[in-house]
């Protein structure tokens, strides 16, 4: 297993209960920490509280605005992570966002897929092992090189294949739509929307590479939901 | 036809039709007053004729003149009667007939009767005539030129500020907040039509920009309730007991929210290119820039068996970078979406525009409709919101973004201004 997903510990800062509900749902499975809190006043006690690998923070909040809470954190140079998730898709908040030190912005709604993948790429970021490498079983993700080895004999992908493949592992056995891949190796702004047949042939494309190439069959197909990664 | 041609069309006939009446009258009037003249005249010579006649019993002495002729005949008939009528005068001198009256009379002399004819040339008369008419014709023409440049100046000038209004309205955009001016005019109506114009281009903007608040806020307020939804559709698909039945439904249920938040999120868009909320513009590598997205969509192309062919010239342009990425990917992505299987597509960038042209239906799509809002083709699965993005943003730059069908080539271009 990948040293980097041993214990990953969040905190969800979203007023939105429904919506709290299933990050913590999506995140709270093997091992990992996901903690929640609805508004302003706790979400400031628990900052200054506990430390996290990553808090997700919506900026709309009860009584008080997420981008003070990144202040907070900011002024007091704790080194968690910082995604902010906001339902203004507006270019100022982004960059106010980004300005005040967060690491990544994502606008409402989102996959929870693409939210997982968001936040393990800023966790492996921040983790002070400098941990270049994500194995899964026979599969090692050389980060720095952008290469993939299965059982240490390089294999030859794609940008698009090589994408997916580490959206695949960040999400390891859950299921993916084929909505949140397209958007996430074509970008949310591309209209096209074939009932996403194109992402089969990725799929299967990458699936063939990995078994000529030694791995086990980990990609499953999910009924008419989506694809999932997963080793049992 | 302009109010200032008709005007002047109408005021000129009826001020030739009024001069040329004039004229008429003028020309009996005065031609009858130079005959009683001449009549009068006659009367006159008969009366010195008579006196002459009563004091010495003889006739007088006729002398010739140049317009006045007087001519005694012995006649036995004593049925003359005095009367003055039209006659001829011939001008010895000129060796020319010329109009004349002539006084018919008769004396006695003794007791001979005397036919009196005394004849008046008119030559004088109708030359005064003519040099009237003359003065007349003159002062036509020169009312004429004079009424036409006052017309073409004082009016141009008086209806400017009617102009200027109409040229603001002309230039109103509902996108761009600019209002209609005030313009400066002491003319009451023009001034009234102005300031009613003003304040209903004011009432339009604001009624506007509260649609397009409201549509703006619903949209926003939407995005968390549809992110509620992903998110538990999300979470049951996690679900380890999910039938096959199951899973369909939440696919097909899941892939709808989707194209409602495409739809929501597109909507967000347009009225953010409509407000200019995306001004932040650099200078960009265009035929580099769309060499990658070509790259980027690759995948797609080769699934349809798509052949693309660039035919890119250098070009540099500024302008918003994530606004040429939603156009690129509209244009590329229709590109793709309408294609037929095993079709093609030709990218071609100048200094002057840049075309998408694909293969696709057999027949040229409807001009008229293809920009529209929510405007789709029956199969697509896009929000049909795609082009009118394209055009917004086109309309932001000035540049044109048309499209043409030929050759079975649906060819959509966007030309850069200048």
């Amino acid at each position: 297993m990948a040293s980097f997903e041993t214990v990953v510990k969040i905190l969800v800062v979203e007023d939105e209960a429904g919506l709290r509900d299933s990050i913590r749902d999506y995140f709270a499975e093997g091992g990992n920490v996901c903690e929640t809190v609805g508004d302003y006043a706790s979400a400031l006690q628990k900052i200054n509280m506990y430390r996290y690998d990553c808090i997700l923070l919506d900026i709309t909040l009860p009584n008080g605005s997420g981008l003070d809470i990144l202040d907070a954190l900011k002024a007091n140079h704790h080194p968690d992570g910082v995604l902010i998730i906001s339902a203004k898709n507006s270019l100022d908040d982004r960059l106010q966002g980004l300005d005040l030190g967060a690491d990544d912005y994502l606008t409402k709604p989102f996959h929870l897929s693409e939210l997982k993948a968001r936040v393990m790429a800023i966790v492996r970021r921040k983790s002070f092992n400098g941990n270049r490498e994500i194995v899964f079983n026979e599969i090692t993700v050389d980060l720095l090189a952008k290469q993939v080895l299965v059982s240490g004999t390089p294999v030859k992908l794609t940008k698009k294949e090589y994408a997916l493949l580490l959206y695949f592992i960040a999400n390891k056995s859950k299921v993916i739509s084929k909505n949140a891949i397209a958007e996430h190796l074509w970008g949310d702004e591309i209209d096209i929307s074939d009932n996403f047949d194109f992402i089969y042939s990725h799929i299967k494309n990458l699936r063939k590479k990995l078994i000529d190439a030694g791995s086990g069959d980990y990609i499953q197909s999910a009924y008419g939901m989506g694809y999932k990664f997963t080793d049992h | 036809m302009k109010l200032l041609d008709r005007y002047n069309r109408v005021s000129l006939l009826a001020t030739i039709s009024m001069i040329v009446i004039a004229g008429i009258v003028y020309y009996f009037t005065i031609s009858f007053i130079l005959t009683n003249q001449v009549d009068k005249d006659l009367l006159v010579e008969e009366n010195e004729i008579f006196d002459y006649v009563s004091l010495n019993h003889r006739l007088p002495q006729v002398f010739k003149s140049d317009d006045l002729k007087i001519r005694f005949t012995a006649t036995p008939d004593s049925t003359i009667v005095r009367r003055i009528a039209d006659s001829h005068f011939y001008d010895d001198q000129e060796h020319e007939d010329e109009a004349a009256r002539m006084l018919t009379s008769s004396v006695r002399v003794g007791t001979q009767l005397y036919r009196i004819n005394i004849t008046e040339s008119k030559v004088e008369t109708d030359y005064l005539i003519r040099v009237i008419f003359m003065i007349t014709l003159g002062l036509i023409f020169v009312l004429l030129v004079v009424l036409l440049l006052v017309n073409r100046t004082l009016m141009r000038k008086l209806w400017e500020p009617f102009y200027e209004t109409l040229r603001q309205i002309k230039l109103f955009n509902l996108a761009d907040r600019n209002g209609i001016h005030q313009v400066d005019t002491r003319i009451d109506e023009f001034h009234d039509l102005n300031r009613e114009v003003t304040a209903m281009s004011q009432r339009v903007l604001q009624d506007y920009q509260s649609l397009k608040s409201f549509t703006e806020n619903a949209s926003h307020e939407l995005m968390t309730p549809l992110a509620v939804i992903v998110s538990k559709l999300e979470t049951l698909m996690q679900d380890s007991d999910v039938t096959e039945r199951q899973g369909v439904l939440i696919g097909e249920a899941y892939q709808t929210v989707d194209r409602l938040k495409k739809l929501n999120r597109s909507m967000l868009l347009l009225s953010r290119i409509e407000n200019k909320l995306m001004q932040d513009a650099e200078d960009i590598d265009l035929r580099d820039t769309v060499r990658k997205k070509v790259i980027e969509f690759q995948e797609l192309l080769a699934d349809k068996h798509i052949v693309i062919r660039e035919d890119l010239e250098p070009h540099h342009i500024k302008l918003n970078r994530d606004l040429l990425n939603i156009m690129l990917n509209n244009l590329l992505g229709n590109a793709i979406q309408h294609n037929s299987p095993g079709g093609r597509i030709v990218v071609r960038l100048t200094g002057q525009q840049l075309s998408f042209c694909n293969t696709g239906v057999p027949n040229s799509l409807n001009q008229q409709t293809i920009f529209q809002r929510f405007h789709k083709s029956p199969e697509s699965e896009g929000t049909g919101l795609g082009l009118t993005l394209v055009k917004q943003i086109c309309d932001n730059y000035s540049f044109g973004f048309g499209y043409t069908f030929a050759d079975q080539l649906h060819c959509f271009t966007v030309v850069f201004a200048n």
